[in-house]
């Protein structure tokens, strides 16, 4: 009898309520703090949504919706596939065979990371253009030159791609690498063959990395704004910018933004929910790497071409189209500037990088050393930013920020001091965009091997009479350094290839090479902006090695 | 020095509960062995203890300070309890003997503390190397050094000896608890295997799917198991259910639970040779020779099967098996 | 960890490196009595900088810039209110500068250069904002397929006649909607949606890419005609590119309804903001942008019309000759804006 009292006694409210009050901690209040302070963009979004939307709402649904819709689902099927078959295929064939280069194309492949998506789609226009580079090589040639129209909805999947499949690379080779070795051998003893272990067995056990990249690759192909503009094709980014700006209705915007939200959010949850059903891959790192074959032959050059393909399509074509406008323009468009405006998006990307980590470190482990079971799952409210076009963050940074400078201005204006804003137009709320914007970017690498790591480590270091801070700093920092450092480098890349922010928050007098790059190409001074674009990517080319060296040290 | 009243967790709010209304104490200087199927709590419940998991209900006491209640929750670096982990959780980065310092804070010499408790556990030259350079046996000593040397008042061991193969363990368990005999410690050893329990443990508490079934000095599980699980766990013992009361002809008590220990069952090759109260024949279906003993697998006439040992190797194919009413265990209902 | 410090420390010496620089302005500020200007431009131009410069070492007002559209501009300046550190706001077209007028973003200001040099349809009526250089909307042809005496008008660019052959940009492009709101201002609105479906209908390929695609798909053969704006063919005919150039010159160019109201033309103009903190400075500012000096910039390395008479064009688009102007009040760009862009999207025009 008195176990049953016990039971109901246990889940009671009352008790419930003393064991809330028991495990509140400080960490618990931390958490919901940096969660407030990176969610409260959104909120502020949010908020705007009970405003109603704009009388235009009708006519938005009526004309454009169904045409948003409809494109934005195209590109993520047809992306989906193509970034699959690329970064997978890629990936498996770098870490399993043994072919000419690999080891100077396992790195290259990151590399079209490097480029921001619009400029591949405004170089890739340059290529297929008339009188673009193909026409020219061809009448050298001395053949009819068979135009291809890359400026629609396909071309559009082909280019953003080709220039994010890196993700799905990155994070589908961590796996095979680390992961795959004790079940590849199995797999051998067995004396199944390599395609069918591929099929049966590798491919089903990566999925849930795979999934991870793709996810991410997704939300960029839906925040895309400037390559699907420029080849015509009307997704829900485009639609914000319409409404906002054409139709001048904000409210309008953030309604688009709400569904696109919801999109995104479908998508996330569909991660989660496949990465619950396949959580046996999860922690365990096989001791060995994995075994590399020798290839011979046809096989050899089979190998060789898929691997080198996605990198001649997604960075040697785009680059030498780039280099060729930098050679036109050169005279015109270079001067010393570039060199401090490179030096400052790289400050400002290293900075951004580094605070946007620090944040997202916090919350994964405050949200740990906090108890309650509904922090953890309320911390990822944090992650939220990444799914924003970067435009809709911009607004929402700047309503709250400015309500507390014109406060800060007030009350420092009753000491007689005339301060000026504060926050907005420096630095800070540019950091602040970023890290909320990316915050998502720092999170996932930094997550994943933060599962790596044994509970039972942290745990024996607490028993041992160590607190929750001394063993992250002498303990688990270390065991997941490396998954700190490829956060650093990706939002790195990330804000040197940040534009709509970018262009709303920065300061004056500080300039940016994405913002120098679009300066031109918003002008269809396409070529012009070749020499920026080249600096970002040079910029960007020498973390993204730095990161891959970093993961096969792993 | 440690009191657990009442205290049940579940992981799934309420509908199934890993710990349940589990009560109990332990005395200073106590060697105490939970012992329990996988499943059935041990791990939660040296969490609990440890403050690496919180409570639903009830508390834990230690030393006479509430630790963990539905009010109050005592952090576990604060707990002053060493735990040595199943997976031995050493940190991958660091030395041995850093891996050994890094909980010694109130001792002024930590580098001395640290070597005395390598040279405790013998490992007083393998400072300098990582852990992965270790045998898992001297892994599971660098674990003990670690836990042992801030001198907490407590010690776990969760399943210290279940990653190591058999002839490793008996003697790694001897060498184990002689060392932690020497430290004076009290100890909360939980592992799933009672030989280990019964070796080294003044007290064994039997834990069966989050509740606490017994608590009792090895000796008195032995004569006096609470339940058939319990009697099983110490020795194979044979329920005795209605067709066997029918077989022997002995008439129980139908509101409780009835078993015999197999050793009780005493073979005899006539019924005019056996001094016991209730007899029944069998007939040999299989001989299994174990060295100086024999095993045999009989059938009933009633069509039960069940397996005797005995010492004689003259064993004819009709035998007579019987059993006395003292050596009945009797049980208050059936688990 | 030696990675990350160095990395910080790096970071910290380019921050300090900013720092220094900064104190380097002020001390150049301090030296000009710290006069500053605060400039908001959607002009992303090159020549701009240059001008900027010769106004800087004329005056000794430093010129701070930020760029971006001319919407998020808006925005922001919606957003900073009277702490908006905004003195001019720049845009590329008459529309967004009545939009700015209309959310209460300028104010009007005392300048008799301006107003008597400006023509008055350029201007705003309250003085809120001035035209500083004009382009015009007009036909590119294939000098080889099309008979430049079959173009008028660009009603009559929904005669069956050119029925797979128009190429345009998408209704996305404020140069379009600028052209819209003159059609709406001139013709009504039920006949502006009846020609947006009529310029669908006759559309050789959905709407994409930028004014210079146009052309060059004119000259790939995709269509016959293309709607541009005059300042890009200009471009491109001093492309870097040689094949540009030889694009840009295969088509011919035809200025519309020059027997009736004239050409749609647009400016790109400039308004001193409501709360501009140095408000002298900003009229200086602009009457600088439309000196002699300066409109002779915009026209030769901008390949743009000069606001005034007395300056003539660069060569290059000197020699397409003169035409007749659309002398509609450009406040009605601005007016229209929202009317032009709910017409594109019920008649499809993506």
């Amino acid at each position: 009898m008195q176990q049953g009292g016990n039971k109901d006694e246990a889940f009671s409210l009352k008790t419930r309520i003393k064991r809330l009050k028991r495990d509140s901690n400080k960490w618990s209040v931390f958490t919901l703090a940096i969660v407030f302070f990176l969610a409260l963009p959104i909120i502020f979004i949010g908020v705007e949504l009970f405003a109603g939307p704009g009388e235009t709402w009708g006519h938005i649904v009526e004309y454009l919706l169904p045409d948003y819709i409809w494109n934005s689902f195209y590109l993520v099927f047809f992306c989906s596939i193509l970034v699959l078959v690329f970064g997978v295929s890629s990936a498996w064939f770098v870490s399993r065979f043994d072919f000419m280069f690999r080891k100077q194309m396992e790195w290259l492949s990151i590399l079209p990371l490097a480029i921001p998506s619009y400029i591949v789609g405004y170089a890739y226009a340059g290529i297929f253009d008339y009188g673009g580079s193909m026409d020219l090589l061809f009448r050298q040639l001395g053949l009819e030159f068979i135009r291809i129209d890359i400026m629609n909805r396909a071309g559009l999947a082909f280019v953003l791609s080709i220039s994010l499949f890196p993700y799905v690379y990155v994070s589908a080779r961590a796996f095979f690498l680390n992961q795959a070795n004790n079940l590849l051998e199995a797999s051998k003893m067995l004396g199944v063959s390599e395609v069918k272990t591929f099929f049966k067995l590798m491919l089903p056990l990566a999925r849930p990395a795979i999934v991870a990249g793709l996810v991410l690759v997704l939300m960029e192909v839906l925040n895309d704004y400037g390559a699907a503009k420029y080849y015509g094709v009307n997704t829900f980014t485009t639609g914000i910018f319409r409404s906002w700006f054409s139709l001048e209705e904000p409210q309008t915007a953030v309604y688009l933004s709400a569904l696109l939200i919801i999109i995104i959010f479908a998508l996330i949850l569909f991660e989660k929910w496949q990465v619950r059903k396949i959580k046996f891959t999860s922690s365990k790192t096989s001791s060995t790497q994995i075994q590399r074959r020798e290839t011979k032959g046809s096989t050899h050059w089979l190998i060789f071409s898929v691997v080198f393909l996605p990198i001649l399509l997604g960075f040697v074509l785009p680059v030498a189209q780039l280099i060729y406008w930098a050679v036109l323009t050169a005279s015109t468009v270079f001067d010393l500037e570039f060199i401090i405006i490179s030096l400052q998006s790289f400050a400002i990307a290293i900075t951004s990088a580094i605070i946007t980590v620090f944040f997202a470190l916090l919350l994964i482990y405050f949200s740990k050393w906090s108890t309650l079971s509904a922090i953890k799952n309320i911390s990822r409210i944090g992650v939220l930013g990444y799914a924003i076009p970067g435009a809709v963050i911009a607004i929402g940074i700047m309503i709250p920020t400015l309500a507390l400078d014109k406060w800060l201005i007030k009350m420092l204006g009753n000491f007689g001091i005339d301060s000026g804003l504060i926050i907005n137009g420096t630095l800070i709320a540019l950091l602040y965009a970023y890290a909320v914007r990316f915050l998502a970017v720092a999170y996932n690498p930094i997550d994943s091997t933060a599962l790596k790591v044994d509970n039972s480590i942290p745990d024996s270091s607490k028993v041992l009479g160590v607190g929750n801070l001394k063993t992250f700093f002498k303990i688990e920092f270390p065991l997941i350094k490396t998954g700190v450092f490829s956060a650093v480098i990706l939002v790195f890349i990330d804000v040197m290839k940040e534009l709509p922010l970018t262009l709303v928050l920065k300061p004056y007098h500080i300039d940016t090479l994405a913002v120098k790059a679009f300066e031109y190409a918003s002008d269809e001074m396409v070529m012009e902006a070749s020499i920026p674009s080249l600096f970002i990517i040079f910029t960007a080319m020498i973390p993204v090695i730095f990161l891959n060296k970093l993961l096969i040290k792993k | 020095m440690l009191t657990i009243n009442s205290l049940s967790k579940s992981f799934d709010k309420g509908k199934n509960y890993a710990i349940e209304n589990v009560t109990f104490n332990l005395k200073a200087g106590q060697v105490c062995a939970i012992v329990g199927e996988s499943g059935s709590g041990k791990t939660t419940l040296v969490r609990l203890i440890a403050g690496l998991e919180r409570p639903d209900h009830g508390s834990i006491t230690m030393e006479g300070k509430v630790i963990a209640s539905l009010s109050k929750f005592v952090q576990p670096e604060k707990r002053k309890i060493g735990l040595v982990f199943q997976e031995y959780a050493l940190f991958p980065h660091l030395t041995i003997l850093e891996n050994v310092l890094y909980g010694i804070s109130k001792v002024k010499d930590k580098k001395n503390r640290a070597q005395e408790m390598l040279d405790l556990v013998g490992l007083s030259d393998l400072g300098k190397r990582y852990p992965h350079q270790l045998s898992g046996g001297q892994q599971q000593r660098v674990a003990l050094a670690r836990a042992l040397a801030p001198e907490p008042s407590l010690l776990i061991l969760d399943e210290p000896f279940s990653n190591l193969d058999t002839m490793l363990r008996t003697q790694l368990r001897n060498e184990v608890f002689d060392i932690i005999k020497k430290t004076e410690v009290t100890v909360l050893f939980v592992t799933h295997d009672t030989q280990d329990a019964l070796s080294v443990a003044d007290e064994i508490l039997i834990l069966q799917n989050g509740k606490v079934i017994q608590k009792d000095v090895a000796a008195n599980l032995y004569v006096n198991p609470n339940t058939l699980y319990v009697a099983s766990l110490f020795g194979s013992t044979v329920h005795i259910n209605k067709n066997l009361q029918n077989a022997f002809r002995c008439p129980l008590k139908e509101t409780c639970c009835h078993a015999i220990r197999n050793e009780k069952i005493k073979v005899s090759p006539s019924s005019v040779d056996s001094d016991c109260e209730y007899l029944t024949a069998a007939q040999v279906i299989k001989k299994i020779e174990l060295g100086d003993s024999i095993q045999l697998l009989l059938k009933l006439e009633s069509g039960e099967q069940l397996t005797v040992m005995t010492q004689d190797k003259n064993i004819a194919d009709t035998i007579y098996i019987g059993f006395n009413s003292k050596d009945i265990l009797e049980f208050d209902q059936e688990h | 960890m030696k990675t990350i410090l160095a990395v910080a420390i790096f970071s910290l010496l380019v921050a300090c490196g900013n720092e220094n620089k900064k104190t380097d302005n002020t001390e150049g500020q301090e030296a000009n009595k710290d006069q500053v200007v605060n400039v908001y431009t959607h002009r992303h131009y090159e020549p701009d900088q240059n001008i900027f410069k010769m106004f800087e070492e004329k005056t000794g007002i430093k010129v701070k810039v930020i760029n971006a559209s001319a919407d998020e501009l808006i925005q922001k300046m919606k957003m900073e209110g009277k702490q908006s550190p905004a003195d001019v706001l720049i845009t590329v077209d008459a529309g967004r500068l009545s939009r700015a007028k209309d959310e209460g973003l300028l104010q009007s200001i005392d300048s008799e250069l301006l107003e008597n040099s400006i023509p008055s349809h350029l201007q705003d009526i309250d003085n809120q904002w001035f035209g500083l250089t004009k382009r015009a909307r007009i036909i590119a042809y294939a000098k080889d397929r099309v008979n430049p005496e079959d173009l008028s008008t660009y009603e009559d660019l929904v005669n069956k006649k050119w029925k797979g052959k128009i190429l345009v940009r998408s209704s996305s492009n404020i140069y379009n909607q600028s052209l819209m709101a003159s059609i709406i201002a001139n013709n009504g609105e039920a006949a502006a949606k009846s020609w947006a479906e009529g310029i669908v209908a006759n559309l050789a390929r959905s709407p994409k890419g930028s004014d210079r695609d146009q052309v060059k798909a004119v000259v790939a053969g995709e269509g016959d005609l293309a709607i541009v704006n005059s300042y890009y063919i200009g471009k491109m005919l001093n492309s870097p590119d040689a094949e540009e150039v030889k694009t840009a010159q295969k088509i011919g160019l035809f200025f519309p309804n020059q027997e009736d109201r004239g050409t749609h033309i647009n400016v790109s103009g400039a308004g001193v903001a409501k709360y501009a903190p140095n408000k002298e400075n900003a009229i200086l500012f602009i009457e600088y942008l439309i000196s002699e000096e300066a409109q002779q910039v915009f026209t030769d390395a901008n390949y743009e019309y000069p606001i005034l008479e007395s300056v003539s064009p660069v060569e290059d688009i000197r020699a397409w000759g003169d035409f007749k102007e659309d002398n509609l009040g450009l406040n009605k760009l601005g007016e229209y804006n929202k009317k032009a862009v709910l017409i594109f999207d019920a008649a499809g025009w993506k």
